[in-house]
């Protein structure tokens, strides 16, 4: 009994890492994703993030945080943490879902959005961040927390480069003990009960939406 | 004052204006009329430069306001906040939240200040974008089909409110398909059928000249 609570507590301690990626990545995946929805609309910056957004969706995730961690020092000759490749490799790879998602949520917008902001002589940057940002976020919150959930599960790639996260943590236990089951279960009951508690606190914000 | 020549506009290969031309008064209130699809709110939004013509010019040398037919408030706002928005962008010393009390107060919707446009009724919400647009200064005014889904009383406030919009010096120009509306409110109206204009009449001066019978309702009908 008093292993199996060393264990539990022991997987906990994983959860520094786990939730720091979550909140760098999804931090990085949202304001960068955001960024590129609007740019979309750019005509010289659409075919980039087109191909940008191609490109990460096309790839594996795990090698596009392999590519992070360990090509980055050898390209550029910055010695990257863990944690420090996680937060990007997560963040880039979500700004992508991020940007899919927000634009979604802009084209449900009418044009007459657009048009209104236009005839009210509202600049470009204001229009994008008072008038069609907040109105396509609130479209498509649903879809966003989920993003934010199955980045949750994917940071427990971090793992594959030696990152001490919850998974890895309770993989560390099962090798030490020669038993899987427990171990594994309990990194499953972090994830979860995290998942739950995201979920719990979309369903209040969603509540408190004053129009619509 | 506004200045259209030869005022050309196809979508798809389909000619939606073709070849309109006149000018308007500085002050007057100037009624497009026309059936569904003759172009009237193509027209609107190339004097707004929603839209950019093909060919010909339009010249305006004073600042537009435009009321859109479906009004395209912003919903996640208060009404309050819908018209201090812009203006509090051009000018964030000013306080201009008097002026708003005082164009909701004269539109009689001041009590709708802090609500958000979802719970207005189609009146209210059409003299709250009318308000937000009036906050910009506007000495053209540019409304596409003010009494679309109204009923008959509150057209009859919407004909009020403009007039008195008017008065203070704002010119209109107003598209509708509803020519008893625009007779009440027009001192010319211009019917445009096909993208071209079919009849021009001088509401004001022309009465006894143009009108059998003199109803310029039945006078345009003709024209339809
Ligand atoms: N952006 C557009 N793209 C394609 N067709 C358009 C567009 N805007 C207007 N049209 C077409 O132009 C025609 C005239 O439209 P409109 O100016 O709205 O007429 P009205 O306001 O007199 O009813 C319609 O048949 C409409 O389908
Ligand atoms: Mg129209």
């Amino acid at each position: 009994m008093e292993k199996a609570l060393y264990n539990f507590l022991f997987i906990g301690r994983g959860l520094a890492i786990t939730l720091q990626l979550l909140a760098g990545g999804f931090l990085i995946g949202v304001t960068i994703g955001t960024a590129l929805a609007a740019l979309r609309y750019n005509k010289i910056c659409s075919p980039i993030i087109k191909g940008f957004v191609s490109l990460v969706r096309g790839t594996p995730l795990l090698l596009q945080l392999s590519l992070i961690y360990f090509s980055v020092p050898t390209l550029f000759g910055v010695k990257l943490s863990v944690l420090a490749a996680g937060v990007i490799a997560f963040g880039i790879n979500s700004s992508a879902y991020v940007s899919e998602i927000l634009r979604s949520g802009i084209e449900s917008l009418p044009k007459g959005q657009f048009e209104a902001a236009r005839t009210l002589g509202i600049p470009k940057y204001y229009m994008w961040k008072d008038i069609i940002l907040p109105q396509a976020i609130a479209n498509v919150l649903p879809a966003l927390v989920n993003e934010l959930i199955d980045l949750l599960k994917e940071t427990a790639l971090i793992a594959t480069i030696g990152g001490m996260d919850v998974m890895r943590r309770s993989q560390v236990i099962a090798a030490e003990q020669f038993e899987y089951f427990i171990p594994l279960c309990m990194a499953g009951v972090y994830y979860y009960v995290l998942v739950l508690f995201i979920e719990s606190i979309i369903r209040r914000i969603e509540k408190k939406k004053s129009y619509a | 004052m506004l200045k259209i020549r030869g005022a050309c506009k196809s979508f798809n290969g389909v000619k939606i204006l073709d070849d309109v031309s006149f000018d308007a008064a500085k002050g007057g209130v100037l009624g497009l009329a026309g059936p569904s699809g003759s172009g009237k709110s193509t027209l609107l939004r190339c004097v707004q430069k929603l839209e950019t013509l093909d060919e010909g010019t339009i010249e305006y040398d004073g600042k537009t306001g435009f009321m859109f037919q479906d009004f395209q408030l912003f919903p996640h706002m208060t009404i309050m906040r819908n018209l201090l928005y812009a203006p509090s962008l051009k000018d964030k010393k000013k306080n201009h939240e008097k002026r708003a009390r005082k164009i909701l107060k004269d539109l009689g919707i001041e009590a709708k200040a802090e609500e958000y446009p979802n719970s207005l009724s189609g009146g209210q919400k059409q003299r709250a974008a009318l308000a937000r647009t009036l906050m910009i200064d506007p000495d053209l005014l540019l409304c596409d089909e003010p009494t679309s889904g109204l009923d008959v009383a509150t057209i009859e406030d919407v004909i009020l409110l403009l007039k008195s919009v008017n008065k203070t010096g704002v010119a209109m120009v107003i598209a509708s398909h509803d020519l008893d509306f625009l007779t009440k409110i027009s001192d010319r109206i211009i019917l445009l059928k096909e993208g071209r204009i079919n009849a021009d009449v001088d509401l004001l001066k022309c009465n006894v000249i143009h009108f059998s019978n003199n109803d310029p309702i039945e006078y345009l009908k003709q024209y339809y």
